[in-house]
């Protein structure tokens, strides 16, 4: 399992935005998008949308789902399922916890999903 | 002008155009810089331009094989159909011989609509008029105040103008009015084991049910017969609401389904069919599903048809006629002027279904498609929105791209004809490979 990167502050990523953390520095094959959604919480998924070639972290957080910004497929942000069409594969999941104000991203460990 | 003429009574008065009659001379456009189909490249104007439509009526509508009607449309003599071929208004109807006859739906007195009901049953076509009633071989039988015509006029030269080939292909009626065209099935060609995986699922037969339903969309003709004949491509995206509604999850198909694999076959004649392959294809329709006999199915009409072209798929036949296997839906795009469409649509179900697997096929198809169909919806609002801003002048000189799976198409040995990918152009750049070809070929009213 990975370690944990300290991605920075919480306050580094204002609410319904989301940070891209390079492949090179998370140690993973994929960038990994960590969003601040609207509940509040720190969510991790790979940043490419499963469907083409998009960011989400350039999407658009709504609760804790993002909206794909180039097609409009909905992701969880807690599971990483596809809610929508266009896509049909989840994405990938990534440990985020806060500790002490810091935002601690575990790459490549999934998260379990909440129900 | 007379050998190739469908009727002698067509041009009879020999418009002396070239000499400055006063009606213009048609002007035919070289459309060949406006198509590259090898290329995949689509000039703008052609669905936008009024003398390219004209010419569509002369050398496309007036010279290809037009659907028309279904047979069992036709019962008794006398059983008629009003519809048209290109803007030509015809009657189908059924002599008393019980053959299936063609005319143009027109009086031959001053030229009014001579039957303005959409189906029926009659005796005599009689002209609202003056009253002119035309017999069903469309002979001249009645002219009221007959006495105060000269004795040069006779009744046996004013006949209903005849399409003068009529040709079915297992139930479907068609119409040309070239008299020396290919037979209907030589035209078909390979275009006719595509057709077969929805019209000869049934040894007894197909049938339609119902009325037909008309609706009108801004558009080109060509958009939708285009579509029909070559777009797979548009489903995951146009229809992403209609898939997830539908879809157990409600939230769209699995992956496997969203990415099928599949064939498109686009023929030399302008004919095209697409469909995702599938060891379990089936009809989405839980009753229809349940009904058929697959086993059955695949002994009839081959593993590849059943797994292919059978069910979930579309097709265009070369200019207007589409259809889709798994709803039923059979359609003619007839063109109003270049930038309207009126589309008629039937709904075709197997003649031994029972009446509730009718009925459930008939469902299915009004949710999906028909002017109310939730797939139906977002096809039109992409016409009509191609069509709404093409006359823009720098809208309309960009061209428009076809380009997907050039150079994939072959003979797979599996389907017939060239065949390419389910995600392609193919059918599309041969649709409008055949298009350029006719448009610039002088049809049987032009030649001496």
């Amino acid at each position: 399992m990975s370690e944990a990167i300290n991605i920075g502050s919480v306050d580094d990523i204002d609410e319904g935005e989301a940070k891209v953390i390079p492949a090179a520095e998370a140690g993973t094959e994929d960038d990994i998008a960590v969003f601040h959604a609207e509940d509040g919480n720190f969510y991790a998924l790979n940043d490419e949308c499963t469907h083409e070639t998009a960011s989400l972290a350039d999407g658009w957080i709504e609760g804790t789902e993002v909206e794909c910004p180039v097609h409009s497929a909905k992701f969880c942000l807690k599971s990483g399922e596809a809610m929508c069409m266009p896509a049909t594969i989840a994405a990938r999941t990534h440990k985020v916890e806060v500790v002490d104000g810091d935002v601690l991203l575990y790459p490549n460990v999934p998260v379990a999903e909440q129900a | 002008m007379t050998s190739a003429k469908a009727n002698d009574s067509i041009g009879a008065l020999r418009r002396n155009l070239d000499a400055g009659s006063g009606a213009a001379k048609p002007r035919n456009i070289d459309v060949s810089p406006l198509i590259d189909s090898d290329g995949g490249l689509i000039d703008r104007s052609i669905y936008t331009d009024r003398e390219i439509y004209a010419q569509e009526m002369r050398r496309i509508f007036a010279r290809s094989w037009l659907f028309l009607a279904h047979e069992t449309q036709f019962k008794k003599p006398g059983d008629f159909f009003t519809t048209f071929m290109g803007e030509d208004p015809v009657i189908v109807s059924m002599d008393k011989e019980k053959k299936i006859r063609v005319y143009l739906n027109s009086c031959r007195h001053r030229g009014v609509r001579l039957c303005r009901a959409d189906a029926g049953a009659t005796k005599m076509f009689t002209c609202t008029y003056h009253g002119w009633s035309f017999d069903l071989a469309g002979a001249l039988q009645s002219v009221p105040n007959e006495t105060a015509y000269p004795d040069t006029f006779k009744k046996e030269n004013w006949s209903l103008i005849e399409v003068p080939r009529v040709e079915t292909y297992k139930g479907l009626i068609f119409g040309n009015w070239d008299k020396n065209a290919d037979s209907l099935e030589d035209n078909l060609g390979d275009m006719k084991y595509y057709m077969d995986a929805m019209l000869d699922r049934d040894p007894e037969g197909t049938e339609v049910v119902g009325g037909v339903m008309k609706w009108e969309l801004e558009g080109n003709w060509k958009l939708a017969a285009e579509q029909f004949a070559t777009d797979w491509y548009h489903v995951n995206m146009s229809h992403a609401s209609a898939l997830m509604v539908l879809s157990p999850t409600g939230k769209g198909p699995k992956a496997d389904i969203a990415a099928t694999p599949g064939r498109q076959h686009g023929s030399e004649n302008g004919h095209g069919a697409g469909f995702p392959t599938h060891p379990k294809s089936r009809f989405d329709a839980k009753m229809v599903h349940d009904y058929y006999d697959y086993d059955f199915l695949r002994e009839r009409l081959g593993d590849d048809a059943v797994e292919g072209p059978m069910t979930t798929g579309h097709a265009t036949v070369f200019p207007n006629f589409s259809y889709l296997p798994v709803n039923g839906s059979i359609r003619v795009w007839h063109p109003k002027g270049p930038d309207k469409i009126e589309v008629w649509a039937w709904i075709l179900v197997d003649k031994s279904m029972p009446q509730d697997v009718k009925d459930a096929q008939r469902l299915y198809n009004l949710r999906t498609f028909g002017p109310s169909g939730i797939f139906e919806a977002d096809d039109g609002e992409n016409w009509s929105e191609i069509q709404a801003i093409s006359g823009g002048f720098v809208t309309n000189s960009v061209p428009l791209n076809f380009q997907m799976g050039i150079g994939s198409e072959r003979e797979d040995g599996t389907y017939p004809g060239q065949t390419s990918e389910l995600y392609s152009d193919a059918a599309g750049r041969a649709f409008y490979r055949h298009w350029a070809k006719v448009m610039n070929t002088p049809a049987w009213h032009e030649t001496n």
